[in-house]
């Protein structure tokens, strides 16, 4: 205990909702779901500024901006203003000879000197004339220029006053990228508070706009946090009240409360030592065990005292093999959940199995020790069982209307035919509709082009896979230029593969070769050879510049971008993204995969297509395993039973359970997602104690009206705390109760509608004893 | 002519001398053209095509630049700019999708994303569509001489487009611009003469030659614009 009570206290509780991405199978889907657990959007911030007037919005995106630079907090403070690209671009500048594609020996003889001059020429005298001027002397042959022209593809933001702003005008827009990683939740919550307090300082009229992965983060794991407190107080007085009414005595409620917090305290024991770490919604989740593992200390205390004096033998020989059971075909059913792919379901699994062993062995141990003869109180219980007798009395009169409904909602559900399970993995996610469509609103302001599709291209290093992206983006270039595809972003544009830098390096000429064709180049022209000392002299720094490599970037102005854009792998690999605009909605992925046919480790994805399919994926295999998790309760049952007709007496409740609870989903149009599964094995988990106890009940010789009560109780506080969660504002948690509280009802109900002799009657039988 | 009508109006009523005194006396600074009738005519006028030679005059330089090629435009948002010499380069506009050909390559942008040209698209649009909030948008328009030979005077409004651009001075006779002159901040100007397209078949692209001067462009004219009245800029 006290050990457990230790590693609780040490345990890293986390609420990051990325943890119900499950872990990919695929190579593509894994950077995909690494890039969005980990990557540049889990710290990336967008911004809007909204009411006032169009020079208020501009002033405030201004001082904000600065504010932001200032604090040192930020990788990336941009709102449009040139100022903050002034350091891009003048290295790109220094590196253009390396970075141009245009750089090939034929640029640099005396024909292709005076068409890029001449091309150079074409913008003076513009307004889009001016950086061309600027740089006119070292860099005639607008190499500058034709960088930056690729780095911009498609529609960028609208500029009004000098920064950026929505496509109505409406509200200016920023975009930040924050040091701290996106996983670092506390220091996530200290960047959200400083963009606020910088705000608040010097903008009076106008609201302030928050999205992005960091703010979905801090505050899921405040909403959970916050929600998890109100239903672990909620739970914790209802049922106290509950079991206060039922036993009249606080002791006999103390006793209670000790299976259950050791179940708890094990279960965060065991996942923070499995995982590392707990997920909040699994604490969310422990409140439900609460409903679980009272019921063990319910039927402890009420068969014991039913049976006093000695009443715990009397117990330990005739209720705890019953419970037992019941605790087994539990361990079976959140084994399934135990093996699951995703993390979080796989923590609830191992949570839950701790924590009703824990619980189980408590209550077989220890209560016995301390409360020999069950429960000191009588409190109201015994009008609860008497009334419980007599309603399971007329129940099985129901049995044709049941089974009659039963058979209808099957009919219907196969009637139904169409695509059960329709919830997306998107249903999982605690983060509202309003945010989402700000979220989506501020997306669309600042990139109208992005079409959420990308290639990926993967290399066993850096090299290799800049290579392969080089060899792809020639592939998108075609594309381009028929026009079915309006852009895409490369990191090969500000960090190309060291073959191509050098290409590029020596396809430079000597200081000689070079004045004399630029000589011939300018002659009768407009522009002076004799301004061109510092192109000369640039040329020749060039030649022998240094490459540029992954770890030079690092520190440059260009790392925000290539680290947004190039990713080292945790095996060691390497991986390119390469974002693809489109004209419309969408990209032709279909032309994509084409163009990319045959090159090595590059695929094209769209981004919620692929997660889409990952969730079809996962469910396939959560329903695989649901069917294995059943089949092991079965079997458990068939073992123990040893009896064809009581195996179908117990499971024909259950199943009717499931059945109606599942046709009831269907007929709300509550879509349905991988949680709801898991709900309809938890109800066929629970069920199965109160099914074994009424098949005991009416095989053996136990007091009948004392395991009505108890029986009633443990259903009353299984429902009590499932339904807390059902109405839980985390749909993760809301899911699953929304399941399980009206399910564990039926499964207690359809057993007594399903018991096979009239409660009263005695048994010869001996089973359920050993 | 707006002012024209107004004096015969006022002729026809002769128990009024004093009014028509009155009518004559306001109708004098009418004839010194002003935006609204300028608007009007120049509105009339919903598609054309012309030539132009543009002179760029940039310090530093040996040589002036010189460029040609054709104007083109139709109501309420298509303009294009095909420049031939020195080397073949486009602008196409239409809407807020600005399309730049230029040595080959193709860029297409948000026109309200690059606001300089957004402005210069603006002063080009607003003045052959007739659409005064549009140059209002950007610039203060002045309007000098009269409705044979006027001058439209554009002045930015924001002074981050003043640090680049000067002011902007499109002249015309009647419907058709015939000159647009570009005064840089930094000294540089340009000037673009535009000519209606002669008759020749000397424009490449196997364009039709056109029987007059001032036909109608209705052959480029998109369907959903209905054919202005005759007429060139």
């Amino acid at each position: 205990m006290l050990v457990t009570l230790g590693v609780t206290l040490h345990t890293r509780f986390t609420a990051d909702l990325s943890t119900f991405l499950p872990a990919a199978p695929d190579a593509e889907q894994r950077v995909l779901t690494e890039q969005l657990q980990g990557g540049l959007p889990t710290r990336t911030l967008l911004v809007g500024i909204e009411g006032g007037d169009a020079s208020q919005r501009a002033a405030a995106s201004r001082a904000l901006a600065a504010g932001l630079r200032a604090s040192g907090q930020f990788a990336q403070v941009q709102n449009g203003e040139l100022s903050s690209l002034a350091a891009v671009g003048s290295w790109v500048f220094e590196h253009r000879y390396l970075l141009s594609p245009a750089v090939r020996p034929d640029h640099f003889s005396a024909t292709g000197l005076r068409d890029a001059i001449d091309e150079s020429l074409s913008l003076l005298g513009t307004p889009a004339g001016a950086t061309v001027k600027r740089l006119l002397d070292s860099d005639p042959t607008g190499e500058t220029q034709r960088i930056a022209e690729l780095s911009i593809s498609g529609g960028g933001p609208r500029m009004e006053q000098g920064v950026w702003v929505s496509r109505d005008g409406t509200r200016a827009l920023l975009m930040l990228v924050s040091r701290a990683e996106g996983s670092d939740l506390e220091a996530q919550a200290h960047v959200l508070a400083l963009v606020r307090q910088l705000f608040a300082a010097d903008a009076t009229g106008l609201t302030l706009r928050l999205t992005g992965a960091p703010l979905f983060a801090v505050e899921s794991r405040a909403q959970i946090e916050s929600e998890v407190r109100t239903l672990a107080i909620a739970g914790s007085v209802l049922l106290g009240a509950l079991l206060l009414v039922a036993f009249g005595s606080v002791r006999a409620v103390g006793a209670v409360t000790l299976p259950v917090a050791s179940g708890v305290l094990a279960g965060i024991a065991t996942v923070s030592l499995v995982f590392g770490h707990v997920h909040g919604i699994t604490l969310g989740f422990g409140v439900t065990l609460i409903g679980e593992a009272v019921d063990y200390a319910i039927y402890y205390l009420i068969q014991a005292r039913a049976a006093a004096p000695e009443g715990w033998r009397h117990w330990q020989r005739l209720g705890w093999p019953t419970v037992r059971l019941g605790l087994l075909t539990s361990l079976c059913g959140f084994a399934a959940l135990a093996l699951s792919g995703f993390p979080s379901l796989a923590q609830l699994g191992v949570f839950s199995m701790s924590g009703l062993v824990a619980a189980a062995l408590t209550t077989r141990f220890v209560l016995p020790v301390l409360l020999p003869d069950g429960a000191p109180g009588r409190g109201l219980r015994g009008g609860l069982g008497r009334q419980a007798q007599r309603l399971a009395r007329q129940l099985p009169r129901l049995r044709r209307t049941v089974t009659g409904l039963g058979v209808a909602a099957l009919a219907w559900l196969v009637w139904q035919a169409g695509p059960l399970w329709q919830a997306e993995l998107s249903s999982l996610s605690p983060i509202s509709s309003d945010a989402l469509a700000l979220d989506t609103s501020l997306r669309g302001d600042l990139s109208a082009s992005d079409a959420g599709a990308l290639v990926i291209v993967q290399g066993a290093d850096a090299e290799t896979t800049l290579q392969r992206a080089e060899a792809a983006a020639g592939r998108l270039d075609a594309l381009v230029a028929d026009g079915r595809l309006l852009g895409y972003d490369s990191v090969t544009r500000l960090l190309p593969s060291l073959a191509t830098q050098a290409q590029r390096r020596a396809a430079l000429p000597t200081a000689d070769a070079l004045s004399r064709r630029l000589a011939a180049a300018t002659a009768g022209g407009p522009l002076p050879a004799a301004r061109l000392g510092a192109f000369l002299s640039d040329v020749q720094a060039a030649r022998t510049q240094a490459l540029i490599t992954p770890a030079s970037v690092q520190g440059s102005p260009a790392q925000a971008l290539v680290d947004a854009l190039l990713l080292p792998r945790p095996d060691g690999h390497w991986a390119a993204l390469l974002p693809l605009h489109a004209h419309g909605d969408s990209v032709n992925t279909a032309a994509v995969a084409q163009a990319l046919a045959g090159m090595p480790e590059t695929r094209v994805i769209q981004i919620g297509e692929e997660l889409r399919r990952l969730y079809r994926h996962y469910l396939q295999e959560a329903q695989a395993q649901t069917l294995v998790g059943g089949a092991a309760v079965l079997l458990l049952m068939a073992v123990w039973l040893r009896s064809g007709r009581r195996l179908l007496a117990v499971c024909l409740p259950l199943l009717m359970a499931v059945l109606l609870t599942f046709a009831g989903l269907q007929l709300l149009q509550v879509p349905l997602g991988i949680l709801h599964l898991v709900g309809l094995l938890l109800v066929a988990a629970v069920g199965s104690n109160y099914a074994l106890f009424f098949d005991m009940l009416h095989t053996g010789s136990a007091p009948d009206e004392d395991m009505m009560t108890s029986l009633v109780l443990a259903n009353l506080t299984t429902v009590l705390s499932f339904g807390l969660i059902a109405l839980s504002g985390i749909p993760a948690l809301s899911a699953i109760g929304r399941v399980v509280a009206p399910g564990a009802l039926l499964a207690l109900l359809l057993s007594a509608v399903y018991a096979q002799r009239p409660v009263g009657a005695v048994g010869n039988s001996k089973v359920g004893v050993r | 002519m707006t002012s024209g009508t107004k004096i015969r109006r006022a002729d026809r009523r002769p128990c009024s001398w004093l009014a028509a005194l009155a009518l004559c006396l306001l109708s004098v600074p009418a004839t010194a053209l002003d935006l609204p009738e300028l608007m009007a005519v120049l509105a009339r006028q919903r598609s054309g095509e012309a030539r132009f030679t543009e002179e760029r005059f940039v310090s530093g330089l040996d040589q002036t630049l010189v460029s040609s090629g054709i104007l083109r435009y139709s109501s309420p948002d298509r303009f294009e700019r095909l420049t031939e010499q020195p080397r073949p380069e486009s602008m196409r506009v239409e809407g807020d999708q600005l399309t730049l050909e230029r040595g080959g390559r193709t860029r297409r942008l948000a026109l309200d994303a690059v606001p300089e040209m957004a402005a210069m698209v603006a002063a080009v649009r607003g003045t052959l569509t007739g659409n005064a909030d549009v140059l209002r948008l950007y610039f203060l328009p002045e309007v000098a001489g009269t409705l044979a030979q006027w001058t439209l005077t554009l002045t930015p409004l924001d002074e981050r487009l003043r640090a680049t651009v000067r002011e902007l001075q499109i002249q015309g006779q009647q419907g058709a611009l015939r000159s647009v002159a570009m005064q840089l901040a930094d000294g540089d100007h340009s000037l673009m003469h535009i000519a209606a397209p002669s008759a020749s078949a000397s424009m490449p692209g196997g364009r039709p030659a056109r029987r007059a001067p001032c036909a109608p462009a209705a052959d480029r004219a998109p369907s959903r614009s209905p054919p202005g009245p005759p007429g060139c800029w």
